[in-house]
């Protein structure tokens, strides 16, 4: 932000560093350990008068001068360069915090390269005892450097107090100086061994030969005391994110934690060989395959050590793109470019977005990503769409605790999601299908007020509510609607009926051959372990078929198998089920209605997974969405699932993350399947409204569904009126877990902002499926305003899945969704295929679409006048809310008007980056796993 | 523009007049090494490509290198000390050349090594690595120049905006060659120098080769000084004028310092000429230190207005300080003692 950025997409600054600091750790440690392996072994050659042994040291000394004076002096300093050229603010602050330290450090370089070359120079010509003081001294400079080196290196990994002291003894005798020191000075004469094979393996006398090789592997041995108590107080004192990081959560780790230990172990097992005699030739290879092996060994641990610090370059003061932590606030407010010194363009607008997502992107991603080279961005973000990238960047950091978030405006985070889309990945905006929602007309069964003894009432119990179409990868929601209806026998005092009648249901035409258009009967078995008859769906119901008895005197017909998808080829989310009431005995006809049973396809997983549409460019989930989905789960997560998928063998997410209203499945650690879900997107999906629950659920204004259809939505009011907004919505979810000693949750939580709560400690956890939004939290006392409390659901939960909407009764048994209508399509709701479509009931025993019973219509079940509230409180009213329908007559039929029955023909145009959803899941969720679990014993 | 472009300074922990002397100090001494390896180089390809022997004071090359690279450290810090943002920046403009001194230094050192223990074995080799470490010493000097001038110019910064993958040189900079040429030059003459001093002390050299060695070597340090004096005076005119103009009268200090370096440089050359050793191993530290000092008071006027090292914030801290002075003068004296210790007879046995 300070300084200018050395722009080399293709490279990446990191990887010089990386290269440059390795190859000169590996030869610095050597010059460490190795003057005390000289002056030792001149010890050794002078006490027992061994002359051989001393002209071995003298050879050995000039092949370390040259190693180590020359390539190791020189790429001392080239740290400097790099460091300078790739971060020159971090390089900046430890320069001028330990400019004396520095300093001082450069007072033993000056020692030990005149100790080195008089040690070496002076070799036989002088005198022997002054010659070995002056190794000690050579050994005394070059530890004390190391000294000085490990307290700067091991400040940017754990500055400790110096944060709040800024006091120099604070930062450099930080936490992790003496394990670190201890650490270093036991590779230091672990190399100090191993390069000193190299001139043993030169010598060409046999038994001098082994005896040098054996002296040498005691030299490599003996360390691991000081590695093992250096590497165990060094995990100590990491901070818990850095350690999480290093062994959990980073992927980059995984691969040099297995580096570095598979290297240690080969460095030290493959160093006892040594002590064989072979010929020179073979034990010249494997000195030559142990130098390697420690390069490996030396560079897995120094790339550990600085992934440890990701997304830091001095842990918690300046992030590894040069940002410090406390200018972030500023930069977010203010935006990024317009503090960018050296930003061409101070700000954004629509005709720079790219030229500023560039800029952005250099300055905030280079300094670790590449394009095209190590840490590639185009593989870490190919799979998105642009809206995933925007969510991405929201996200940053918050999960992906090892980088740093996006610091900027959230235009200038749209510019970075537009500039790696657009010109990094070289995606376009695709324009989707048209699709029309065509309005539909269905005819509404006639009801005589005068003659009809009966009134039949059906409703499917989640108003929302999806399946996933993409068994071949994986799969949450099957098919499955489950309908409920209450028979009501007309009269004075109504009685609600649940014996001597049969009721039956029956799909409208069009929708009855489900096994044509998804392929969930093809995974069923692998998936939900139940082997279907196609057609059938998980409770053995089709999508024609007869109810069973239930609770509260109601009939239930469980997990009908029907799609969005026709037989004619068209869309639409909105099935009507005839559902018919006979005397059982005589089979007389009672009563009939109509519902409609939600089932949309509309998920919006391909708004960021890339991969579009499954059906026609319509709804469902793609190969491709699916595909890059679970390449997600399986980086983040540590999971095979694509591997998995791919061999034929695709999971249901539930059968980890189980669900708390079936009480059963699931793995015990893992978050239930909601809170996993949510949790894990509120974090990419954050400071926003309705918008984000719209992204995956099928309610995209616009989109081929809007399952919001209540008369709530007419208000305006969107999802987080009831559920609270994303985040507070996840947050609850996942203290519940967290509650339950759940590992993930935490993660998901840490940086989870919150919205309408200050603090975690105020958000009330909650079981997702039963424990839902009181709808009495707002109508206190079934008032039609809230009286005082505001128009907020969030936190006031029911206690239980019995207090529920869709379980709920009145005083007199009669369920609540009976009249009002299912969930998210309380009655006066509106629908895109057809204006009326979710009021048919009330239409066809009102005339109006409002409540069962709204507008003094008591007459539906009472025959005679009713003047009290006699269902709850509040029923009869000053002021009814109802809408009336213009009617004709169709074949002795009442029918809705077309002009009132379709919204005008709704189009809606679907691009690659407007905003979609997948919504329907949530309800169906609950009933269809509380059978699967209990009834296919899912895996 | 420029202004806003220089990058904001972090906070000393010491008066910047610390680093300030001991850069100057510092950057002496590695000059005066810098002009060993570099004139040496050239005086040894020019006896090498004339047929002659390599002189013995060749052989040095490689433990001069070390030691100019170890006193390279503390410029290189003190530099980033106080002029960090500027030195950071002009870096970063530059990086691929700037950053390719790294692995042409190495190679160039091994180069040096090579022709050391390749002389008389493999004249070729000897020879081709020789010519390979002077260039590349030639290379790191001429980037050295790039950076130090792009350092001073803010304003050519802008330059990052048409190219920011650190492939920029100062091309463009009037001052550039003639500076250049000016630290070349210089080194030609001070090797000129540490040639004599070198045979003045190899007593046991043979005293033919000895005396015609230190004429030689004061030779071309007086000649190289005339060049010196007329690159110089080129070197001062190609400054912006608002800066040579304190030179000439515009400013005390630097008239009196530019004024007692030219006659001190007039007299080097009459003494030179004369063969007078002993009073140029006087007068030529006092003109490099002149010249050091002038430099730097070239780069503060350079800065003029924008920038002074005491505008940065000081956090005082004063341990570390303490520490480095203590351990500093224990070095001293260590060091001392080692060449005590190398000095020291071999015992009779060891005979």
């Amino acid at each position: 932000m300070n300084y200018p950025i050395w722009q080399i997409p293709a490279t990446g600054g990191s990887i010089l560093i990386a290269t440059i600091a390795i190859l000169h750790v590996f030869i610095a440690h050597l010059a460490v350990g190795g003057g005390l392996y000289l002056v030792l072994t001149e010890h050794k050659a002078v006490r027992n008068n061994d002359n051989r042994l001393l002209q071995y040291v003298k050879s050995h000394t000039r092949f370390f001068l040259l190693l180590t004076m020359v390539f190791g002096g020189v790429s001392g300093v080239g740290i400097w360069f790099i460091i300078s050229l790739v971060n020159p603010a971090a390089t900046s602050t430890l320069i001028h915090n330990f400019v004396f330290a520095w300093a001082t450090e450069w007072v033993f370089f000056v020692g030990e390269i005149i100790a080195l070359l008089i040690y070496h120079y002076r070799f036989d010509s002088m005198n022997r005892k002054a010659h070995m003081t002056v190794g000690w001294l050579y050994f005394a400079f070059a530890w004390l450097s190391l000294f000085i080196i490990n307290g700067i290196i091991d400040f940017m990994l754990t500055p400790g107090e110096w944060l709040t002291t800024n006091e120099f003894v604070h930062g450099f005798f930080n936490p992790s100086f003496l394990p670190s020191l201890i650490f270093r000075t036991g590779i230091a004469f672990t190399l100090a061994g191993l390069f000193g094979m190299i001139t043993a393996v030169l010598t060409k006398d046999l038994d001098f030969r082994a005896q040098l090789l054996r002296y040498n592997v005691k030299w490599m041995y003996a360390p691991i005391v000081l590695l093992l108590i250096g590497g165990i107080l060094y995990l100590n004192v990491l901070p818990a994110p850095a350690e999480q990081n290093l062994f959990m959560y980073n992927p980059e780790a995984n691969t040099f934690d297995s580096v570095f230990f598979i290297s240690s172990i080969l460095l030290f097992a493959l160093g006892l060989t040594m002590l064989l005699k072979f010929n020179r030739k073979a034990q010249s290879v494997i000195v030559g395959l142990l130098i390697v092996i420690g390069l490996g060994w030396i560079g897995g641990f120094e790339y550990l050590r600085e992934i440890a610090r990701k997304p830091y370059v001095i842990y918690e003061y300046m992030y590894s793109n040069s940002i410090k932590v406390n200018e972030a606030e500023k930069i977010n407010k203010e935006g990024y470019l317009k503090n960018a010194k050296w930003a061409p363009i101070h700000e954004v607008n629509d005709e720079n977005l790219l030229e500023a997502g560039e800029v952005i992107f250099a300055h905030q991603c280079l300094s670790c990503h590449t394009v095209g080279g190590y840490n590639d961005i185009i593989p870490r973000t190919d799979h998105l769409t642009e809206r995933g990238m925007e969510a991405k960047l929201t996200g940053l950091g918050r999960i992906e605790t090892y980088m740093p978030h996006f610091f900027g405006t959230d235009k200038e985070r749209k510019a970075v999601a537009a500039y790696i889309t657009r010109k990094i990945n070289g995606k376009k905006e695709q324009p989707g299908k048209k699709h029309i929602a065509e309005a539909e007309v269905p005819e509404i069964p006639p009801f005589d007020k005068e003659q009809d003894e009966y009134v039949l009432l059906a409703w499917n119990d989640l108003g929302m509510h999806c399946i996933s179409d993409n068994s071949r990868w994986f799969s949450f929601l099957p098919p499955a609607n489950t309908i409920w209806a209450q028979l009501i026998k007309r009269g004075e005092k109504p009685q609600v009926i649940s014996s001597g009648v049969e009721l039956k249901y029956e799909v409208q035409e069009g929708y009855r051959n489900p096994e044509k258009h998804v392929p969930f009967w093809k995974y069923a078995e692998k998936v939900y372990g139940a082997k279907l008859e196609p057609g059938v769906g998980l409770s053995g119901n089709k999508v024609t078929g007869t109810m069973h008895p239930n609770v509260h005197n109601s009939f239930i017909a469980e997990f009908i198998p029907v799609t969005p998808y026709r037989d004619d080829g068209k869309f639409n989310p909105y099935p009507a089920f005839t559902i018919t009431a006979y005397n059982k005995e005589t089979g007389e006809k009672l009563a009939m209605t109509k519902a409609i049973a939600p089932t949309s396809t509309e998920m919006g997983c391909r708004n960021c997974h890339q991969g579009g549409w499954r059906w026609n460019d319509v709804a469902g989930i793609a190969d491709e969405t699916s595909i890059n989905i679970l390449q997600v789960h399986d980086r983040l997560s540590n999971t095979n699932l694509y591997e998995q998928a791919k061999n034929g063998n695709p999971v249901l997410c539930q059968s980890c993350h189980g669900d708390p209203a079936i009480g059963a499945g699931g793995k015990k650690e893992h978050l239930n399947f909601s809170s996993a879900m949510h949790g894990f997107h509120a974090n990419y999906l954050s400071g926003m409204s309705g918008d984000a629950c719209n992204l995956c659920h099928p309610n995209t204004p616009g989109g081929t569904t809007e399952c919001l259809r209540s008369r709530h939505a007419e208000k305006g009011f969107n999802c987080t009126l009831c559920h609270g907004k994303m985040e507070d919505h996840a947050m609850a979810l996942l203290k519940h877990e967290d509650e339950r000693g759940k590992p993930s949750a935490e993660r998901l939580m840490q940086n989870l902002p919150l919205r309408g709560v200050e603090s975690v400690k105020q958000v009330n956890p909650r079981m997702p499926w039963l424990q839902e939004t009181d709808c009495l939290s707002c109508h206190v006392n079934f008032d039609v305003m809230s009286s005082g409390r505001g128009i907020d659901g969030f936190n006031r939960w029911v206690a239980g899945g019995s207090e529920l909407y869709r379980n709920r009764t009145d005083t007199h048994g009669v369920m609540c969704a009976a009249c009002h209508g299912s969930p998210h399509a309380v009655y006066m709701a509106t629908n895109m295929y057809g204006k009326e479509r979710d009021n048919m009931q009330p239409i066809q025993y009102m005339g109006i679409s409002g409540t069962i019973g709204t507008n003094k219509n008591c007459d539906v079940c009472h025959t005679i006048d009713m003047k009290f509230n006699g269902h709850h409180r509040n029923m009869i009213k000053k002021n009814y809310k109802y809408r009336v329908p213009v009617l004709k007559e169709n074949k002795g039929q009442q029918v809705l008007k077309d002009k009132e029955a379709g919204n005008e023909t709704a189009k809606m145009n679907n691009t690659n980056t407007s905003q979609s959803n997948a919504l329907a899941f949530i309800p169906a969720l609950v009933g269809i796993l509380f059978f699967m679990f209990r009834k296919f014993k899912v895996r | 523009m420029i202004l806003q472009i220089i990058p904001a300074p972090d906070v000393l922990p010491a008066h910047w007049m610390w680093s300030q002397v001991l850069l100057l100090v510092t950057f002496l001494l590695h000059l005066v090494l810098m002009n060993f390896i570099v004139g040496g180089s050239i005086f040894t390809l020019w006896d090498s490509f004339k047929g002659k022997t390599v002189k013995n004071d060749a052989f040095s090359i490689p433990t001069l290198i070390a030691l100019t690279i170890n006193f390279g450290v503390p410029p290189l810090l003190f530099v980033q000390v106080i002029y960090g943002q500027f030195f950071y920046s002009s870096s970063i403009l530059m990086a691929v050349p700037w950053l390719l001194v790294i692995p042409f230094l190495i190679l160039g050192y091994y180069g040096a090594y090579i022709f050391v223990y390749k002389t008389g074995k493999n004249k070729a080799l000897a020879r081709g690595s020789l010519v390979l470490s002077t260039l590349i010493l030639l290379y790191i000097g001429f980037m050295l120049v790039n950076n130090s001038t792009l350092m001073l110019r803010p304003e050519r910064w802008s330059m990052y905006f048409e190219n920011p993958g650190g492939t920029n040189l100062n091309w463009g900079e009037p001052t550039l060659f003639p500076r250049y040429l000016h630290f070349m030059t210089g080194a030609i003459a001070i090797a000129g120098l540490g040639k004599a001093l070198w045979y003045y002390f190899r007593k046991k050299t043979e005293p033919q080769e000895r005396d015609s060695e230190m004429k030689r070597g004061i030779k071309i340090f007086a000649y190289a000084t005339v060049v010196q004096i007329a690159l110089g005076i080129i070197f001062l005119f190609t400054l912006p004028s608002e800066i040579y103009s304190l030179f000439l009268g515009g400013n005390m200090i630097y008239t009196i310092l530019i004024s007692i370096g030219f006659i001190l440089a007039l007299a080097a050359v009459i003494q030179g000429l004369k063969q007078q050793l002993r009073s140029l191993l006087i007068i030529a530290p006092i003109i490099l230190a002149i010249m050091v000092v002038m430099r730097e008071l070239v780069r503060h006027a350079y800065f003029g207005d924008i920038y002074t090292p005491g505008d940065m914030v000081l956090q005082p801290e004063y341990g570390s300080l303490t520490m480095f002075l203590v351990v500093f003068l224990a070095g001293l004296y260590l060091i001392y003692y080692m060449l005590k210790l190398m000095l020291k007879p071999k015992t009779d046995i060891e005979r």
